[in-house]
């Protein structure tokens, strides 16, 4: 499916502000006199369900949001050529929140005011998602994100805010250290971007390992805007068994060929987290140091020998290729490592719906609830990344992570973790928040 | 909630750890997922070397112009080889459509995908109008001339009125200058840099209608001549630049000719720009390098933002408001200070609003250079999206012109080959452009002074201010980026 033609296909049924306009207008009318309004309760048991998708369309956020939308847009396909939910389409409604928090907020508020859209759906930016829970909540809108940040889990948001579709970094921090401290090494050193995205790994990480018998014995902290890195190198102490690094932004390129001209050939175990080049070519020049390292990856970017049907399927719908690039456009790299949570996310809206019996906004409360009410998502074409746990306590799912190690040009994963490698103790509930 | 709020003293207190009920917020709002983007790959290429090289191939274009005999750039500036004779005809028409097409595409903004890069008119403002006419205006010619919606609504409306002739009905007066454009423009500036939304298709409807409303009546009551030339933005804009392209119209009435010259050629004709005009010129200029300097490490961290988490634009507003006009206000006031310590080398009897003036055209050919290069990746990837979209402006299932179903391939601009060739475009643009950029000061200068030595000194500093806004452009070019 092309890129601009895969957003009109959906958004000519559904974000026309002329058929809004006009479905709103036909909603007041019936309001008004008693025969208009049979008509319209007639006519709403086959409108459509309307998702409002706060997509990062511009903004820093530009490059996860094309392919976030690709994403939805294959699954909303899906859906809809099965009957969609509870015998009605659902219809995305594109909204570009501009990768910012301020205009996140109004963007949910135009969904729920203008667009009457029946549940808000889409966010990767952390910060996008901060900014908008409030409006949501006040709003009393359903709010399902896929951020894979621990804002939703650490029940600091609110009764509306929901992560069903991809595991939260706390929960991945954790998963990674029983792998690490058997395979790669007791001894690891942390390099961290110096700001919110590295304070999570320098803070859940080191509790892990020491529960696997394995310490964190540096942690290096790079200022945000630093391009240069050699002259942090000499703080990694001698006896590292490992590399931890997790470090984002452009200059990620640099700091892995300065750190190979550091090492030279003998080195350290290296492990990452593919946020660092995601969506970036893994045999790009300077990331040659890279070879034998691993990665975590939430969906592996390259096509594994043992792929299942649901994740060959979900692969073929979203286009792209055995590399994880898009199909006909192999520079295109995908952020094959998160957006399968738009995917699974929508699945999860479509089970909550049904299992509420969802006919329109007064039943949000009953949707909350559903969704809450979830408890697992077995591993097939709705959850092709693998099988997840649900807490409705704090709103977050639980799931598989992959261990892949850059080997011959590719990722190939060497280990799937357990769920319950990732799981913790709940940091609050939800539920006993009021509706 | 607060966390970007404290970015600042966040970025300030980077050695010493964050109070502990901080970390505890912090920690519940990460990943950015700054993206590598393709200035990662930039970092990798040895562009000090381009940056060096760049600034000595100025130079040395300097000391080439100034040792060739006048009559050598004189006689290649004065051939002209004649394309058609006499006023081209059918501007009317064109024009009508060009409103029509204006028109479709404000209701399209209305009416069709709230997505910007669905809806043709963001794609076709921003993309296909700022970023692609300007450079086939400065490259190729007017033909902003043909296009302008203004024209033919006003000729509709005078001849309405019994007026066969466009008359004004008030006199602008000249002492009024470029500043209406200078106006226009920092407003037009503003909101493309500053605006938190100025993709939103409708949020652009409306101020591209009310900006077209308020413009066709300043052209009915100061006539389209005028108001096109000093008023209007955009169209004073692009005739500004059209002035430096190969093809252009020279002469008026039955003596006009279509003629094909050598680039910067057009100049050699022009009258010095009064100070408002060339203002104008030089904050066109210093918006575009502004827009680029406002996204680099440098900018966010001396503005406390965490270049890697940055916060979006509405957190930058007054931030920005403010270095759009710094960087204006610099760059005229070197621009200046050029000229006048030209002036002072050379003793010269011309006065400073005629030096002025004519100099500030060799601006041009870098604010071309500097638009095709900061814009080039946009070009590439939006110009793809503004085909598809124009095929179906309304997201209705349409496919006018057959590139509703074509694929928009963003891999052009992605990777490490795509941005070593990319990246040498920009360069070469930027360099070339300011040794064009040299060479029309050159002229500009055989012009001021008789004496070639005078001619030398007087561009002698606006020559150096070259040298270094070659750095400058290409440093911005090569610098991390985080917005």
């Amino acid at each position: 499916m092309t890129e601009g033609r895969a957003s009109d296909r959906l958004s000519k049924t559904s974000v026309s502000r002329r058929t809004v306009l006009m479905g709103a207008g036909a909603a007041a009318a019936g309001l008004a006199v008693g025969p208009g309004f049979v008509r319209y309760s007639q006519a709403q048991s086959s409108a459509p369900i309307k998702i409002g998708f706060q997509a990062h369309k511009t903004g820093i956020g530009a490059s996860y949001g094309r392919w976030y939308e690709r994403t939805t847009n294959a699954a909303v396909k899906l859906i809809n050529d099965a009957g969609g939910i509870n015998g009605r389409p659902v219809e995305i409604v594109i909204e570009d929140d501009g990768t910012d928090p301020n205009r996140g907020a109004e963007v949910v508020a135009k969904f729920a005011n203008q667009h009457k859209c029946d549940v808000v759906y889409g966010t990767l930016f952390s910060h996008v998602v901060i900014g908008s829970a409030p409006m949501a909540g006040e709003l009393k809108i359903p709010y399902y994100v896929v951020s894979e940040g621990h804002h939703v889990a650490s029940t600091k948001l609110n009764r509306y805010v929901f992560q069903p579709g991809i595991t939260d970094v706390k929960s991945q921090i954790q998963a990674m250290a029983p792998w690490i401290a058997a395979n790669a090494g007791k001894k690891v050193t942390q390099i961290f971007p110096d700001f919110a995205f590295g304070y999570d790994h320098r803070d859940y990480l080191p509790p892990a390992l020491k529960a696997q018998g394995a310490d964190v014995v540096a942690q290096i902290a790079i200022p945000p805007t630093e391009s240069s890195f050699t002259r942090y190198f000499p703080q990694i102490p001698a006896d590292t068994d490992v590399i931890y690094h997790v470090m984002v932004g452009p200059a990620v390129l640099t700091f892995v060929k300065e750190l190979g001209e550091f090492y030279g050939s003998s080195r350290p175990q290296l492990f990452g987290f593919i946020d660092s080049l995601e969506a970036v070519d893994i045999n790009s020049p300077g990331l040659e140091f890279l070879d034998g390292s691993h990665f975590w990856e939430g969906s592996p970017r390259y096509a594994q020998a043992n792929d299942s049907d649901a994740q060959k399927a979900y692969r073929a719908a979203v286009g792209i290729d055995d590399s994880g690039a898009a199909v006909g456009d192999p520079k295109d790299v995908s952020t094959a490592a998160h957006m399968f949570g738009c995917w699974e996310t929508l699945y999860v809206i479509k089970k909550a719906m049904e299992d509420a019996g969802y006919k329109g906004p007064e039943d949000r409360g009953k949707l909350v609830e559903a969704t809450e009410a979830l408890t697992e998502f077995a591993e097939g074409p709705e959850h092709p990344q693998g099988p997840k746990t649900f807490n409705g306590k704090i709103h977050q799912c639980f799931g598989v992570q992959n261990i892949s190690k850059v080997e011959g040009g590719r990722l190939n994963v060497v280990h799937k973790t357990s769920i319950e490698d990732g799981v913790y103790e709940p940091e609050g509930d939800y539920t006993a928040m009021p509706l | 909630m607060s966390e970007w709020l404290n970015r600042k003293s966040r970025l300030t207190g980077l050695a010493p750890r964050a109070s502990a009920a901080a970390v505890a917020l912090l920690c519940t709002c990460l990943p950015a997922l700054a993206h590598v983007s393709d200035r990662g790959f930039v970092l990798l290429l040895p562009t000090g070397h381009y940056l060096a090289g760049g600034a000595i191939a100025v130079a040395a274009s300097f000391a080439v112009f100034a040792l060739m005999p006048a009559n050598a750039t004189g006689a290649l500036a004065h051939r002209r080889l004649v394309l058609a004779r006499r006023m081209p005809r059918g501007r009317t028409a064109t024009s009508l459509l060009a409103f029509l097409a204006l028109a479709v595409l404000v209701l399209a903004g209305w009416l069709g995908s709230r997505d910007p890069l669905s809806n043709p008119l963001p794609l076709v403002v921003w993309t296909l109008t700022w970023v692609g006419l300007t450079l086939v205006q400065g490259i190729v010619g007017n033909l902003w001339w043909w296009i302008d919606p203004w024209y033919g609504p006003w000729r509709l409306l005078r001849r309405l009125a019994g007026d066969r002739e466009g008359r004004a009905m008030l006199r602008l007066p000249a002492r009024i200058g470029y500043w209406p454009a200078l106006a226009l423009f920092f407003g037009f500036a503003w909101f493309e840099l500053i605006d938190p939304a100025p993709d939103d298709p409708a949020r652009l409807a409306t101020v591209a209608a009310v900006y077209y409303a308020a413009n066709l009546g300043a052209t009915l009551v100061f006539g389209h001549d005028e108001w096109s030339r000093r008023g209007e933005c955009l169209s004073a804009f692009f005739r500004l630049i059209s002035r430096y392209a190969p093809i252009g119209v020279e002469g008026e009435g039955r003596e006009a000719r279509t003629v094909l010259r050598f680039p910067g050629a057009g100049i050699e004709a022009e009258r010095p720009l009064p100070p408002s005009g060339a203002l104008f010129l030089l904050l066109t200029l210093a918006s575009v390098s502004f827009d680029g300097l406002s996204r680099t490490f440098f900018w966010l961290g001396a503005n406390g933002i965490n270049p890697l988490e940055f916060p979006g634009r509405t957190a930058m507003m007054a931030t920005n408001t403010f270095g759009l006009v710094v960087a204006f206000a610099v760059l005229s006031a070197a621009y200046l200070l050029a000229v006048v310590a030209g002036q002072s080398l050379t003793r010269s009897a011309v006065t400073l609003r005629r030096a002025g003036g004519l100099f500030v055209w060799s601006i041009v050919p870098i604010a071309l250079a500097y638009h095709f290069s900061h814009y080039l990746t946009v070009l590439l990837v939006n110009g793809q999206y503004a085909l598809v979209a124009l095929s179906d402006p309304f997201s209705a299932g349409w496919n006018l012109f057959g590139t509703a179903g074509m694929q928009v391939v963003t891999g052009v601009t992605l990777g490490a080959e795509a941005t070593w060739v990319v990246w040498n475009l920009q360069a070469g643009a930027i360099i070339g452009g300011h040794v064009l950029a040299v060479l029309a000061a050159h002229r500009i200068a055989t012009r001021l002074h008789t004496q070639p030595a005078q001619a030398a000194m007087s561009e002698l500093p606006l020559t150096i201010l070259m040298v270094a806004y070659t750095v400058f452009g290409l440093w911005l070019l090569s610098t991390p980026t985080g917005a």
